[in-house]
């Protein structure tokens, strides 16, 4: 038997890897509509780096669970740390939607001011799947299932592929998003409708965190 | 919001706008479009806006070209001392009774003002052209390198023509030959040595020719893109020359740089004075501008206006007393569509501040209920468990208090949101000191004490805890027991979750039935309501002993209710498709509930990036000798204030996420439109 480490650090690898991979993109994205932005009016730089350190977070998430595998979980099952990497990893591809709405927000708000609070709220709709994948994650390292072949074995992976490819989700509602938000510039009363149209595409994100955390609790 | 109808006396119309104006608690009502109707037609007229305005509108221009001129010369730098402590602005106290005495103050202001600043700011402009001129002049001369001459000798005499230019490098070849060509011969050119000009080298030229042949020669000339120097009023040659207009310039610097002195000092002196008469003016103009809304007969004007329920008597009042009883005032339901009456939120003092939350996705239509009260206690809640640090809520607290009191004095927005920061952070220790978290884990990586196994932590969000563990299991029910913090904090979460929907769906219920909607109120909430009871009741069940099966069944029955209720709502809006999407409707129940779980996604994510960051920290104190505690002391520094801002900006926005998508789709629509008072706003003057 190989050490039970060197799956967990594949997780870890995959984890910061993938995560950054989607963090990277979607900060671009921002960043590009950022320095347009600032161009125009150097007094918007602030501005710009909140909403650029919007899609960043999933890099993050991705960050705190590598460092969760290596540091602090050693002793839980190789399989429950793969699965827990997969599913922050995977989730963190969310950035490339958050980085679409985030930039379409920036834009927005650089326009005018007075909707900086709404374009937010949209542009941190995608983040969502990014949360689930790290929630999943969290439960498999922290043993919540623990005893559950679920849990403990290679059907750990079903469970992070599961709330991982579903966190693609955010991609579709990163374009949603921008799309409301523009929506809600041209019409500050739109904002309720656009955010029920952003909000459906998650409704897949929820499926993945569903059907994985059945996983997690039925196969014995 | 009430409806109140004026006629008054033309002579007193001056007065009464002027009282409601100071008072600024009635919202005008524009008539203009009213008065399109026939039959209001034949009783009133538009009123135009109050003769005075054009008067008070050239003052404005005269006040606001000083201002600019002022501003100009004395640039203001703030620094971030004064962004931290901004210090109120000193009102001027004012007291006018009408339009004549302050058109006249202003007037006797400007007349002062003028008279100690026109001058020095004629002569700075004066000045300041001057030396635009002799710049361009120096620029052009300093080109003539390699032709000595007297400059005094360009421009055209009795018989032959001098003038001055340059011509790009590569087009001086045939220069001379073809210039010979078209002036008979009688043409001579002197070339310079060359400069170089927007990346291009250009080469200077003196072309001497007869009179009579100059069109010819300047017309070949343009074919040669030649640009030609305008020089005149200057003699010697270009070093010379060069030399005396430097000197001129210096002069003229110098006396430049005098008359701004002089005028920062008059800058000091006037412009406090000038931007409350600005303002004074700026006030007067929108007195003036308010007639244009009202309707007129011979002698009397009418107005309309939108009043807050609870401020009609005084508005009333106000005006039958400036009108001195010349006023017939009626105070009345309004009668227009409900979308049209302005909205005004009134909130107790302590969560007046939360409206700005509010007001971020919609005010209330008219007659909705205001969400605002509902709203304040979930969002601390939720921004507390987000935020999960009693450190990070001690400096929020801090900040917040800092923003809400210093900076607050001068700028409402910032007041309001250092309340709720302050409030918020408040929270965050609470919920910081329940789950034992002070910088993360920081006590246990470097003292080796580890708080959430003592009893002064409830829960451990990352494992198990003194009260919750293996060994103590909070409960157990249908094979699952909570025994670590993760799942008592999920479970608190949904818990949380469903109760937050519960408020949400019974207020919307009862909103349905005041409104008469008995129908949708049980399709849209009823439905929901009983099932939410369901699992509660479902639950309970189990801990009193009942099978999982027991409870299953309840549940299940009401989910089936909730999903063929919801199929009826979808089959009556469109028939069979829609009534299929309708039974989708319970997968959006279901998201909403489990989107709460993010309340334990965000608590662990705060308290594990501080992990994060102090076993990096540690790491490095323990490998690096020497100068690896002064790194780790950076490492901590900027990596908890990286957490703290990335995380309590996360909380702040999914708190108010939570509360948009999963709280108000229950029962809010909004939409609503702002009342705006009449109201003189004044910055620079008081009359208190």
């Amino acid at each position: 038997m190989v050490d039970p480490l060197i799956i967990g650090a594949i997780g870890a690898g995959l984890a910061v890897g993938i995560a950054g991979l989607g963090s990277g993109i979607g900060a671009g994205i921002t960043g590009a509509s950022g320095a347009g932005v600032v161009a125009e009016d150097p007094n918007k730089f602030g501005t710009a780096i909140v909403f650029q350190a919007l899609p960043q977070t999933q890099g993050l998430y991705g960050f705190l669970v590598a460092i969760l595998i290596l540091f602090v979980f050693k002793t839980v099952s190789p399989w429950a740390m793969f699965a827990a990497g997969l599913a922050a990893g995977l989730a963190g591809l969310s950035a490339i939607g958050q980085g679409i709405a985030a930039s379409a927000g920036l834009g927005a708000v650089a326009e005018d001011n007075s909707i900086f609070g709404k374009a937010m709220v949209f542009s941190v709709l995608p983040e969502t799947q990014a949360i689930y994948g790290l929630l999943i994650a969290i439960l498999l390292l922290v043993g919540v299932f623990k005893g559950n072949a679920g849990a403990e074995t290679v059907a750990a992976l079903g469970a992070g592929f599961a709330v991982g490819f579903a966190g693609l989700s955010g991609i579709g509602q990163g374009i949603t998003a921008a799309g409301a938000i523009g929506a809600t510039a041209r019409d500050p009363d739109a904002m309720g409708k656009g955010l029920v149209l952003a909000v459906m595409p998650e409704t897949f994100a929820i499926f993945g965190l569903l059907i994985a955390i059945l996983i997690m609790l039925m196969i014995k | 919001m009430k409806k109140l109808k004026a006629v008054i006396l033309d002579e007193k119309i001056d007065s009464v706008v002027r009282s409601l104006h100071e008072e600024g608690i009635v919202e005008i009502c524009d008539l203009s479009e009213k008065l399109e109707n026939v039959e209001w037609k034949t009783l009133l007229s538009p009123s135009p806006s109050a003769d005075y305005v054009r008067n008070v509108t050239s003052l404005m221009i005269k006040a606001g070209r000083i201002l600019d001129m002022f501003s100009s010369v004395n640039k203001k730098e703030t620094s971030i001392k004064d962004l931290l402590n901004p210090k109120p602005i000193e009102k001027k106290k004012v007291s006018f009774r009408s339009y004549e005495e302050v058109i006249n103050y202003v007037e006797d202001i400007l007349s002062k003002v003028s008279s100690e600043v026109d001058e020095p700011a004629e002569k700075l402009a004066e000045l300041d052209n001057k030396k635009s001129k002799l710049l361009q002049l120096k620029e052009q001369i300093s080109y003539l390198n390699g032709l000595e001459f007297d400059l005094k000798y360009l421009g055209i005499g009795p018989y032959v023509f001098i003038g001055t230019g340059s011509v790009p490098k590569e087009k001086t070849a045939h220069l001379k030959e073809e210039l010979e060509k078209v002036a008979d011969g009688y043409v001579d050119v002197f070339f310079g040595s060359e400069f170089e000009k927007d990346k291009k080298i250009r080469v200077p030229l003196v072309v001497i020719t007869l009179k009579e042949k100059l069109e010819d020669v300047l017309s070949e000339l343009r074919k040669f893109e030649f640009e030609k120097y305008d020089i005149s009023g200057v003699e010697g040659t270009p070093t010379e020359a060069l030399s005396k207009i430097e000197s001129e310039l210096k002069s003229i610097d110098a006396e430049r740089n005098s008359l701004i002195e002089k005028l920062k000092s008059l800058a000091e002196k006037w412009e406090k004075e000038l931007l409350a008469v600005y303002e004074l003016l700026s006030i007067e103009k929108a007195r003036g501008d308010a007639y244009s809304q009202f309707g007129k007969t011979k002698r009397t004007y009418y107005l309309e206006a939108y009043v807050p329920a609870r401020d009609a008597e005084k508005a009333k009042n106000i005006i039958e007393s400036s009108a001195e009883g010349f006023a017939f005032v009626e105070v009345s339901e309004p009668d227009e569509p409900e979308e049209k009456i302005p909205v005004l939120l009134d909130n107790p003092k302590p969560i007046k501040p939360f409206e700005m939350l509010t007001e971020m996705y919609a005010l209330p239509k008219y007659n909705e209920v205001d969400p605002t009260l509902l709203l304040v206690p979930g969002f601390l809640l939720f921004y507390g468990i987000m935020l999960t640090d009693a450190v990070y809520g001690l400096f929020l607290t801090l900040i917040g208090l800092f923003v809400w009191k210093k900076i607050g004095k001068v700028n409402e927005g910032a007041s309001k949101l250092g309340y709720i920061l302050t409030l918020a952070g408040i929270a965050t220790i609470i919920m910081g000191i329940i789950t034992g978290g002070y910088l993360g884990d920081f006590t246990y990586e470097f003292f080796g004490f580890d708080i959430t196994q003592t009893p002064f932590a409830l829960v451990n969000p990352l494992g198990e805890s003194f009260y919750i563990n293996s060994k103590h299991a909070l409960f157990s029910l249908g094979g699952i027991s909570v025994t670590n913090g993760p799942m008592a904090i999920l479970v608190f979460s949904i818990f949380i979750g469903l109760v937050h929907l519960l408020v949400g769906l019974c207020v919307g219920f009862k909103e349905n039935i005041s409104r008469g909607n008995v129908g949708d109120a049980f399709i849209n909430q009823g439905i929901w309501i009983l099932l939410i009871l369901s699992i509660f009741v479902g639950i309970g069940l189990m801990f009193a002993g009942a099978s999982s099966l027991v409870a299953g069944g309840i549940i299940g029955i009401f989910v089936l209710l909730a999903i063929l209720a919801s199929m009826y709502k979808g089959y009556k809006s469109g028939g069979i498709m829609e009534s299929i999407l309708g039974a989708m409707d319970i997968t959006g129940f279901l998201g909403n509930v489990l989107s709460y779980a993010r309340l334990l996604a965000l608590c662990l994510a705060t308290g594990g990036l501080a992990m994060a960051v102090n076993i990096m920290a540690k790491l490095v104190n323990e490998s690096v000798p020497i100068v690896g505690i002064i790194i780790a002391i950076l490492i901590l520094i900027v990596g908890h204030m990286f957490n703290f801002v990335m995380n309590g900006l996360g909380a702040f926005i999914h708190s108010l996420r939570l509360h948009y998508v999963e709280f108000f789709s229950q029962f809010y629509e909004g939409g609503g439109r702002r009342f705006n008072p009449f109201k003189a706003n004044r910055e620079y003057t008081t009359t208190a």
